[in-house]
């Protein structure tokens, strides 16, 4: 298609809105054929939080850290497993494997604060891949942060 | 000067071509991610995160298509602002969050986001210019 000048602004509109339109026909079908598509009918799924010292209390209890991978090197929990969903499967598949070791053990997920979202996204995770089999799934109140407050190096 | 528009051209389009397919691949995902920044309703989660990936891949080629790049310059530069909005807002609440822009491939602070956000919006900014005014030669003629 050759021209000789730029369309014109009703021109560009039209093609913008043409845009917008096209994009629905695949989001449609994602909508619905996708395999990973989102619920609908989706609710922010609520787990319990518990404060540090109810956390430490638990026992047999597995800590779960759902921080980055870079991070949990650095520092974490002692014994806590590395569970993010940067590389879930593999760290899943070695969770689980300590899970069915003491599959009476309280699970217990923090991420760096009280204002991430990590550990619930990983605690909802745990109960809903491990088929409800893994129920006592909590979260750290405060995260890294609450644990650091009291656990000072 | 053609050559660097055409690499600029090349790279916002690739940007958002890849960011799209990054988040199609499981919409699921990024609907959680929109969601972590506590703007909307999910009612109103679940569509955007099915219809915005498909609007970066369609606005993303359509930027090496001659006569529909200004328009597809226009959206994916009014997207970025909106991008940049949301990570600021998310800053100021003191959200400890993922941006989600390239999909499970996001792992960078929210910090280097916004950087990121920012150069790619003058970048877009930058192209549209060099498109030329409305209604005026086309850039590649000038």
């Amino acid at each position: 298609m050759s021209s000789t000048t730029n369309p014109s602004c009703a021109a560009i509109c039209r093609q913008a809105a043409l845009l917008l339109a096209l994009a629905l026909v695949p989001a449609l079908l994602t909508a619905w054929l996708h395999p990973k598509r989102p619920a609908w009918n989706w609710t922010r799924p609520t787990v319990t939080e518990l404060v540090l010292a109810d956390a430490e209390r638990l026992t047999p209890v597995i800590w779960v850290d759902a921080r980055p991978d870079e991070e949990y090197a650095a520092q974490h929990v002692p014994g806590a497993l590395s569970l993010n969903e940067d590389h879930w499967d593999e760290l899943f598949s070695r969770f689980l494997a300590a899970w069915e070791k003491q599959p009476d053990a309280r699970v217990v997920v923090y991420c760096d604060s009280q204002r991430c979202d990590a550990s619930r996204d990983v605690a909802v995770r745990i109960r809903h891949e491990s088929g409800l089999q893994i129920r006592n799934v909590f979260v750290l109140q405060g995260g890294w942060d609450a644990w650091l407050e009291v656990h000072k190096p | 000067m053609n050559r660097l528009t055409w690499i600029l051209r090349l790279l916002a389009g690739g940007i958002f071509l890849v960011a799209g397919v990054l988040k199609v691949l499981d919409p699921a995902r990024f609907a959680a991610d929109i969601d972590h920044f506590r703007l909307l309703k999910y009612f109103a989660v679940a569509p955007l995160a099915l219809y915005l990936p498909w609007l970066e891949i369609i606005c993303g080629l359509a930027v090496f298509a001659g006569a529909w790049r200004r328009s597809a310059l226009g959206l994916l530069l009014a997207l970025t602002i909106v991008f940049i909005a949301a990570i600021i807002s998310a800053w100021m609440r003191g959200l400890d969050i993922r941006c989600g822009c390239f999909g499970a491939a996001s792992t960078a602070p929210l910090a280097y986001d916004l950087l990121f956000d920012v150069v790619l919006g003058g970048v877009l900014f930058w192209l549209l210019r060099v498109e030329g005014r409305p209604g005026s030669p086309p850039a590649d003629e000038v």
